[in-house]
């Protein structure tokens, strides 16, 4: 069935409205882009598993986790129990890798957390690590006694 | 595509519904592959930890994702896509075929935040028994 066409209605294409919807398209996406959450994998190797690339014995640093949080570097504490960008501990560990790198030697990182601390607070660590590029980090768990 | 509007008897360009339709399918497509690229697929119970110098997931790695929700003071295990939980121990038979399978093999754990490090840690015992050793925590990039 063919429609009565009203001469006097514009049904012309009109570029100024579609250049708006683009424009808050482009928009909504340009604000979505930093906002978005990705999955992102914190590696480790089992314990007992780590191996020493260079076959000399393994530079091992062996940091503690406590039920409250608190982070101790090879039986120090660092950083406050809230922190959990944990800056200290990246620039300590930075500069062991550093120094481990000079002496040719492999830097091996034992986190043994308490079991009852928070596996968040342990992921902290585990960050901390990545941020500090090491590289054979290894997640135990203490007992407690 | 359509070409350019317009009627030759009047010189009014007139809406052309071919050209929308080609723009409208090509916005429906990138939203589709932003959304399969960029949504987490975890399921809704698990709060993932935050950690933002974790890596990007590798892309040609077989690996299997073992889900810990802690739910009422108890952990709930899932693996993989499955609805149904499963008993840690019952992992390892599973984990074991798979790694005779393919010796690269990894897992990744998709551990909530509120949960005690030792229960992780017994999920990390599970994967040793299995014979693996290269294990990933999940962590999101912001909260």
């Amino acid at each position: 069935m063919k429609l009565p066409v009203d001469d006097s209605t514009n049904l012309g294409f009109q570029i100024a409205p579609m250049i708006d919807v683009v424009f808050v398209i482009m928009l909504f996406f340009m604000v979505m882009a930093g906002a978005v959450k990705t999955e992102r994998e914190l590696l480790t190797t089992l314990p007992g598993t780590a191996e020493s690339s260079t076959g000399d014995l393994p530079d091992e640093q062996i940091i503690s986790i406590s039920e409250s949080g608190e982070v101790l570097l090879n039986d120090e504490p660092i950083d406050s129990p809230t922190s959990s960008d944990l800056p200290q501990l990246v620039g300590a560990l930075s500069r062991l890798k550093q120094s481990s790198d000079n002496a040719h030697s492999t830097m091996l990182v034992t986190i043994a957390s308490d079991e009852n601390a928070k596996y968040s607070r342990a992921v902290d660590v585990l960050d901390a690590c990545a941020a500090a590029h090491v590289s054979n980090v290894t997640f135990t768990v203490s007992e407690v006694e | 595509m359509a070409g350019g509007g317009g009627s030759a008897e009047s010189g009014e360009p007139e809406f052309q519904v071919a050209p929308m339709i080609d723009v409208l399918l090509v916005i429906l497509v990138f939203f589709m592959m932003i959304t399969s690229a960029q949504v987490l697929k975890v399921d809704q119970t698990i709060k993932l930890p935050v950690a933002k110098h974790g890596e990007k997931k590798p892309e040609d790695v077989s690996e299997g994702y073992i889900n810990v929700a802690w739910i009422g003071g108890k952990k709930v295990v899932k693996f993989e896509d499955s609805k149904n939980p499963i008993k840690p121990e019952d992992l390892i038979p599973i984990l074991r075929a798979r790694v005779a399978k393919d010796k690269k093999y990894r897992v990744v754990i998709r551990a909530s935040r509120e949960m005690p490090a030792g229960q992780v840690s017994e999920l990390m015992d599970i994967c040793g028994q299995a014979g693996l050793s290269d294990v990933s925590f999940a962590a999101i990039n912001r909260d």
